[in-house]
C-alpha cells in the first residue's frame, strides 16, 4: 500500500520511469536494437556528433541521448524536439522513424553473457554453453529472442524511407561512412571533420577510460561487478574463439534464414546459404 | 495534475484498465488478431467452450475473456487461471501462448469501414477509396497496419508450439473442426458435445439477438449507431462483390506476398509474384 502510494505520487508528478508509457511525437527518431548490439556506442557517436561542445560520457549520456526505460515522463516531455531516443523494444507501431542497429547474434550471445555476469543477472557458475541455449530460446532478455526482435522490425519496415538498418559490423569497419549515413538519415549536414571527431571521441579506448571514472554515475554499470568491463572487446567475430561448435550450431540452425538475409556467414556449410525468410519483398515498397 | 491524481487514485483502487501494464502470468493464453478479423466471435466460442455453465453474452464477455483495455484491474484480479485474454496488439514477447486469428484483408477493410460508420467515426457518404488508403497506411487503428500486425506475429512465432494460427475463413467453413484445434491447444479434451454447444451458442443469429438486447452494455457497441449492426454478414469473401477492383488491386499490390503465403488467392495480376524457392516465415525450430 505504501509502495503504491509512493508510486501514485511519482505518477502524479510525472517522475515515474516512462517505459512504454509516454507521449511519442511524430518527429521522434528511435535508435533501436536488441540488447548488446552496439547501442551504447552508437549513442556516444550520435551524442558526440550532435553536441560537439559537450564532453559526452556515461555520466551524461542518459541526458544527451535519453532512454525511456530509464528517464521519467516529465524529463522526456521537456526535451527539445526533434528527440532521438534509445530503445530495446521489439516492433512498436508508434515508432515512426527508426535507426535499427543489428549485430551478429553469435557475438551478441557472448556479449550478453558477460554483461549478465557483470550485472549479477546470472550465477557465475552458468557456462556460456548453457547460456546460449537460453539465448536461443529467448529467455535471456525481456525483449524477445534475437530472431523475434530483428524479424519484427525488419519484416515490417525494411525498404521504408523512415527505417535505416545499420549493421554493427559495418559501423565498426567503416565508422565514418556509417555515422555519416545515420547523420544523413537524421537530416544532419555533417562535415567529414565532424564525423571524424565524433568517431574519435567515441573510440573504445576513450569509452573504457570514461567507464573507469564514471561507472557509478550510469544506470548501465551502477552496482555491477567492476572486474568485468562494460566496454569489452568492441570488435566483431569474437564468437569464433569463445563459442563452442555446439553453441554455434544451435544459433545457426535456429536462425540461418535471417543470418543469410543480413549477410552473416554461416559456419555450418550444410545450411543453405541462399535460404532467406519468406517475408522478404522482392520488389521495393511502392 | 488533477487528471493525474484522479488517475492515480483509480489506480490505487484497482478501477483503472491495465492496458499494456497488465501483469502477464506464465499460464496466460492470448487471443490476438488485427481488429475486425473475427476476434469477438472467437471470444464467444472460447468463452462458451471453457465456461459451459453460462452462455457468453455481450454483457459478460469482458469478464469471461477479459480485454486489458476494457476490463478493470479489480475484475482481472477475480478471474480464474489459466486466463484467456483478448488483444489486438502487434507482437509482444511477453505473451506466453497465442491464438492468432487471421482474416482476408480484403474483407477486413470492408468490415472496419462499416464498423467505423457504426461508431460514427465515418460519415455515411465517406468514400471507401479514402478509407482503403488510410487502411493501407495503418492509420485506421492504433494496432499497426494489417500487414504489420500479421507480419510481426508470423515472423516471430509461426511454427512455434506456443502459437496457434486460425483463419477466420476456415472457422466459418467448419467451426467445429477449428474449435477442436483450439481445445487441443488449450490442453482440453475435445468433447464433441461441448464443442457443438459452444458453436451453437456463438452462432451469428444468436449473437445478433444478444447484440439487440445488450448493445448498451458492451464497450464494443455502446453509444454507436443502432441502425447498423456489430454482427454483420459473418461470412467470408464479401469483398468480391463489394470492393471495387481498383481497391482490390491496391491491397494485393501491398500485401500480396503475405496473402499468398497465407493461402488467400489473389484476384489481380499486379501483385508480387512469390518465388517458390523461398523458405517459409520461420524455419522449423529445434525445440
Amino acid at each position: 500500500m505504501i509502495g503504491q502510494l509512493k508510486y501514485i505520487v511519482k505518477y502524479a508528478l510525472g517522475r515515474d520511469r516512462a517505459g512504454r508509457h509516454f507521449t511519442i511525437f511524430p518527429d521522434d527518431t528511435f535508435l533501436v536494437s536488441y540488447p548488446k548490439s552496439g547501442n551504447t556506442w552508437c549513442r556516444f557517436l550520435l551524442a558526440n556528433l550532435l553536441h560537439p561542445n559537450e564532453t559526452v560520457g556515461f555520466a551524461n549520456i542518459n541526458e544527451l541521448l535519453p532512454a525511456p526505460g530509464i528517464s521519467s515522463k516529465r524529463f522526456l516531455k521537456k526535451l527539445p524536439r526533434p528527440r532521438i531516443l534509445k530503445s530495446h523494444e521489439p516492433f512498436d507501431v508508434r515508432f515512426r522513424k527508426v535507426i535499427y542497429l543489428v549485430r551478429d547474434p553469435r557475438d551478441v550471445a557472448v556479449s550478453e553473457y558477460h554483461f549478465d555476469l557483470k550485472k549479477h543477472y546470472i550465477d557465475p557458475s552458468v557456462t556460456l554453453e548453457q547460456y546460449v541455449k537460453r539465448f536461443v530460446a529467448g529467455e535471456t532478455a525481456s525483449y524477445g529472442s534475437w530472431w523475434e526482435h530483428v524479424a519484427s522490425w525488419v519484416a515490417t519496415r525494411q525498404g521504408s524511407s523512415s527505417f535505416l538498418l545499420v549493421r554493427y559490423e559495418d559501423l565498426l569497419a567503416n565508422s565514418i561512412e556509417e555515422t555519416g549515413r545515420i547523420a544523413k538519415f537524421l537530416g544532419i549536414q555533417a562535415r567529414p571533420e565532424s564525423l571524424q571527431a565524433a568517431v574519435d571521441r567515441s573510440s573504445a579506448n576513450r569509452m573504457r577510460k570514461l567507464e573507469q571514472q564514471q561507472s557509478e554515475q550510469w544506470s548501465g554499470t551502477k552496482n555491477t561487478r567492476k572486474e568485468i568491463p562494460f566496454v569489452r572487446a568492441a570488435k566483431s567475430g569474437g564468437w569464433k574463439e569463445s563459442l563452442s561448435p555446439q553453441s554455434v550450431e544451435e544459433i545457426e540452425s535456429a536462425w540461418y534464414p535471417l543470418l543469410n538475409l543480413l549477410g552473416y556467414e554461416l559456419q555450418n556449410r550444410a545450411l543453405d546459404s541462399t535460404a532467406t525468410p519468406g517475408w522478404v519483398r522482392r520488389q521495393p515498397v511502392s | 495534475m488533477i487528471a493525474h491524481l484522479v488517475a492515480g487514485t483509480k489506480r490505487l483502487l484497482g478501477l483503472h484498465r491495465p492496458g499494456r501494464s497488465l501483469v502477464i502470468l506464465p499460464d496466460d493464453v492470448f487471443l490476438v488478431s488485427f481488429p475486425k478479423s473475427g476476434n469477438t466471435w472467437t471470444r464467444f466460442l472460447l468463452a462458451n467452450l471453457v465456461h459451459p455453465e453460462q452462455a457468453a453474452t455481450f454483457a459478460n464477455i469482458h469478464r469471461l475473456i477479459p480485454d486489458p483495455s476494457v476490463t478493470t484491474k479489480r475484475e482481472f484480479d477475480r478471474i480464474g487461471r489459466p486466463r484467456i485474454i483478448k488483444s489486438h496488439e502487434c507482437f509482444d514477447p511477453r505473451y506466453p501462448r497465442v491464438i492468432y486469428i487471421l482474416r482476408d484483408p480484403r474483407d477486413v477493410v470492408l468490415s472496419q469501414y462499416h464498423y467505423h460508420r457504426k461508431l460514427k467515426r465515418l460519415a455515411d457518404d465517406s468514400p471507401l477509396e479514402k478509407f482503403v488508403a488510410r487502411f493501407l497506411a495503418g492509420e485506421t487503428c492504433p494496432h499497426g497496419s494489417w500487414g504489420e500486425n500479421v507480419t510481426t506475429w508470423l515472423t516471430s512465432r509461426h511454427n512455434d508450439p506456443r502459437f496457434l494460427l486460425l483463419r477466420y475463413e476456415d472457422m466459418v467453413a467448419d467451426p467445429r473442426r477449428e474449435l477442436t484445434r483450439v481445445a487441443v491447444f488449450l490442453n482440453m479434451t475435445p468433447d464433441a458435445q461441448r464443442i457443438s454447444q459452444a458453436v451453437e451458442r456463438s452462432a451469428a443469429d444468436q449473437m445478433r439477438k444478444l447484440e439487440k438486447a445488450q448493445s448498451d452494455q458492451s464497450s464494443l457497441t455502446k453509444d454507436s449507431r443502432k441502425d447498423l449492426s456489430f454482427v454483420r454478414a459473418a461470412k467470408s469473401g464479401g469483398w468480391s462483390s463489394e470492393l471495387p477492383d481498383s481497391l482490390v488491386e491496391q491491397l494485393e499490390a501491398k500485401w500480396g506476398h503475405i496473402m499468398t503465403f497465407l493461402g488467400y488467392e489473389l484476384a489481380t495480376s499486379k501483385a508480387l509474384s512469390i518465388e517458390p524457392e523461398m523458405v517459409s516465415f520461420m524455419p522449423d525450430k529445434p525445440r
